[in-house]
């Protein structure tokens, strides 16, 4: 099923408002839907686990809230609490990253009138996420071929040393080809000038109109909710 | 349409003293095929940056001279209008795509210059029929392998059907039949009329295409030749002066698997790996590496040979081929060196794998790599060969037996791809065994001593030379 950019925007926004002001019940009708979503793009293990993951999150932070739980117990709710709220945020995102193109994007932007200053780091951007994983994915098995591990006496004594040897190798490779995607850019015309055509049609659809419609009643009923 | 250069000169300082391009005077006709050739750091990739715009409209500088496109002077037009007329294509095909997907990269330049999205499909369907390039349509870019990205990337330029197509260094990372690939792109342009300028290494493949050789040398067009002459003139010319054999470079030799050879070897028994239990990737009974030897590893791109060196290495596989790894000492040479550097010093790069740490042997390692004088250096500011020695001198210090090499001279001129030869050398008289993966014929005929051909995960020849 797909969706217009500016719907998946509008999602994204949405989601992220409600999760961090509004009680659980709401987050978990929030999370609902980027989690259905994502099974019309057929990714069922990603979704069960994220939201067994999830849902375990919230009922035993609900659950245990209130108790007295020691210092350890502490630990674990405050890491539930974490896990709850940036959950939603996740899989929203992903979903967002994971179906929308490029060019649609950028079309969808433009035709919010959004100036193309904006709109082509936000691009840059979102383009850049797998690049980081693929580069980090290299430098994770070069420091395993030199023998740095995560749990050695070595990175005990000098825990930031580990932060050091994935960071600078990353940040130099990065760097690098940041550079070179915006020359590739560059010669290809993408200007702040430019006056885009985009080969994807993008516009509103029932789908949009349902999402928008369910976004918005959440948001309604809970500004309405009965303050006690 | 015709690119001409007037006494240009470009300096990436404020003072056109340093100038790396110096006065150039250059004529390219309408439909002409010229290739740059020279040495690293000679000033060829300026030269054709100097045609696609980036200099002087991205990279700043010291310019002087002019340089017309048909009679538009370079410096007055925008990037935008440029790309109207030159297309371009880049060495790292990992950065230089724009979309996650192929359809829409191909469709990206028309995009910004705003074609009709009708337009726009009929190209598309024009240029994957032209380049064959049906198969790879709806796919992930980050999926492909460099040769196909490299085939996205030239038809993406096709698309918006420039006059100029300008090509830096596009056959780095590929491999012999993928590069046959780009010649014959580069043939059609051609026959449609276009002007091609290819700043390349690899000679070989632009044989029967290229009009003219430019050779560059210290920002000066030195001479240049029809590829006929240049054959003609021998292969001891053209390595005098650092270029790469125009002929491919034909390997064969006597027939002998490596256990037949004489003395002793390094042995892998059961080799496999899938990702799916009814496609192995790589299916391997049995590797011989005859010790203190050099080896090398030759197939297409996508043969399993990456995948063969991370399971040598215990990248990959189970648990027990990791620890038979960690046994042995294997060691990987990645291809992008920037990824294996962490420290601040050269080096401290080499005490941090040696147990016990013992600074005079590690001088000694760095002595042999000729690396002394860069001891206090950080190692990311060396240059490309530097840092690669010093990705070497960290795989001897932690004392490993089996040094595997990852492309070491894609990229390289010859006079480079001679030093990394004579590394190779010195490390198998330490009694190193070397593994060497590799497309470079010229690199194996000067250095290795055993050859391994793969193809679809398997060992399908192994010769001594």
């Amino acid at each position: 099923m797909k969706l217009d950019p500016r719907t998946k925007l509008f999602l994204a926004i949405v989601v992220n408002s409600v999760i961090l002001s509004a009680p659980p019940v709401y987050s978990v009708l929030m999370f609902a839907v980027p989690a259905i979503l994502l099974l019309f793009e057929k990714k069922w293990k990603f979704v069960l686990a994220f939201f067994s993951l999830y849902l375990a999150a919230v009922l035993g932070f609900e659950h245990l809230k209130t108790m007295d739980v020691g210092r350890v117990g502490t630990l674990a709710v405050s890491t539930m609490m974490i896990v709850s709220r940036m959950m939603p945020i996740t899989i929203v995102l992903y979903y967002v990253m994971q179906t929308t193109k490029a060019n649609e994007f950028m079309a969808g932007m433009s035709r919010m009138h959004v100036p193309n200053k904006v709109t082509i780091p936000l691009t840059v951007m979102i383009r850049f996420f797998p690049t980081v994983f693929d580069e980090s994915r290299a430098i994770g098995n070069a420091m395993k071929m030199r023998g740095i591990r995560l749990f050695s006496l070595q990175t005990l004594k000098n825990p930031f040393a580990i932060l050091e040897y994935r960071l600078i190798p990353l940040l130099v490779s990065i760097t690098k080809i940041g550079d070179e995607l915006s020359v590739a850019a560059l010669t290809r015309a993408l200007t702040p000038e430019a006056k885009r055509t985009c080969i994807v049609p993008i516009g509103f659809h029932v789908q949009d109109l349902v999402v928008f419609a369910y976004c918005i009643a959440v948001v309604v009923l809970f500004l309405l909710r009965p303050v006690s | 349409m015709k690119i001409s250069f007037k006494n240009v000169s470009f300096s990436y300082t404020d003072s056109i003293d340093d100038a790396i391009i110096k006065d150039i005077n250059l004529q390219i006709e309408s439909g002409e095929c010229v290739v740059l050739a020279g040495e690293s750091g000679s000033g060829k990739t300026t030269i054709s940056k100097l045609i696609n715009g980036l200099i002087p409209l991205y990279q700043s500088g010291t310019m002087a001279g002019d340089v017309l496109l048909g009679d538009k002077n370079t410096a007055d037009m925008t990037l935008a209008e440029i790309s109207k007329y030159v297309g371009s294509v880049f060495q790292n095909p990992r950065s230089q795509f724009f979309n996650v997907d192929t359809d829409s990269e191909i469709a990206f330049g028309c995009e910004n210059l705003g074609v009709e999205p009708e337009e726009i499909r009929r190209r598309i369907d024009k240029t994957v029929k032209d380049f064959h390039l049906e198969s790879l349509l709806g796919r992930n870019i980050f999926h492909l392998s460099g040769g196909e990205k490299q085939k996205i990337a030239c038809a993406s330029v096709n698309a918006t059907d420039p006059d100029i197509f300008v090509l830096d260094e596009p056959s780095a990372n590929l491999d012999l039949k993928t590069v046959d690939d780009l010649a014959e792109i580069i043939k059609l342009w051609k026959s449609r009329g276009k002007t091609v300028v290819v700043v390349e290494h690899r000679l070989h493949y632009l044989r029967d295409v290229a009009d003219r050789i430019v050779y560059v040398k210290d920002g000066r067009v030195e001479c240049e030749w029809t590829p006929a002459e240049l054959e003609a003139k021998g292969p001891e010319y053209a390595a005098s002066l650092g270029l790469r054999s125009i002929k491919l470079v034909q390997l064969g030799g006597a027939r002998a698997t490596a256990s037949e050879s004489q003395g002793e070897s390094i042995t892998f028994r059961n080799l496999k790996f899938s990702y799916q239990k009814k496609f192995p990737i790589l299916d391997i009974p049995e590797l011989s590496l005859p010790k203190g030897k050099i080896t090398a590893l030759l197939g297409h791109n996508g043969a399993g040979k990456s995948t063969l060196a991370q399971l040598v290495c215990g990248l990959r596989g189970s648990w027990s081929q990791k620890r038979a790894a960690r046994k042995l000492g294997t060691y990987l040479i990645m291809q992008d060196v920037n990824h294996q550097l962490f420290t601040e010093s050269v080096l401290d790069e080499v005490l941090l794998g040696m147990h016990p740490k013992d600074e005079t042997a590690a001088f000694e390692i760095l002595e042999s790599l000729n690396l002394k004088n860069y001891a206090e250096k950080h190692p990311m500011a060396l240059s490309g060969g530097q840092k690669q020695r010093v990705a070497i001198a960290s795989g001897v210090s932690s004392n490993r037996n089996l040094i595997v090499f990852d492309e070491p001279t894609s990229g390289l001129d010859y006079r480079q791809m001679l030093a990394v030869s004579a590394t190779l050398k010195a490390l198998a008289n330490r009694g190193k065994t070397l593994f060497v993966i590799t497309h470079d014929p010229e690199l194996v005929l000067n250095c290795c001593h055993h050859v391994i051909r793969m193809d679809h995960g398997r060992i399908v020849e192994e010769y001594s030379l």
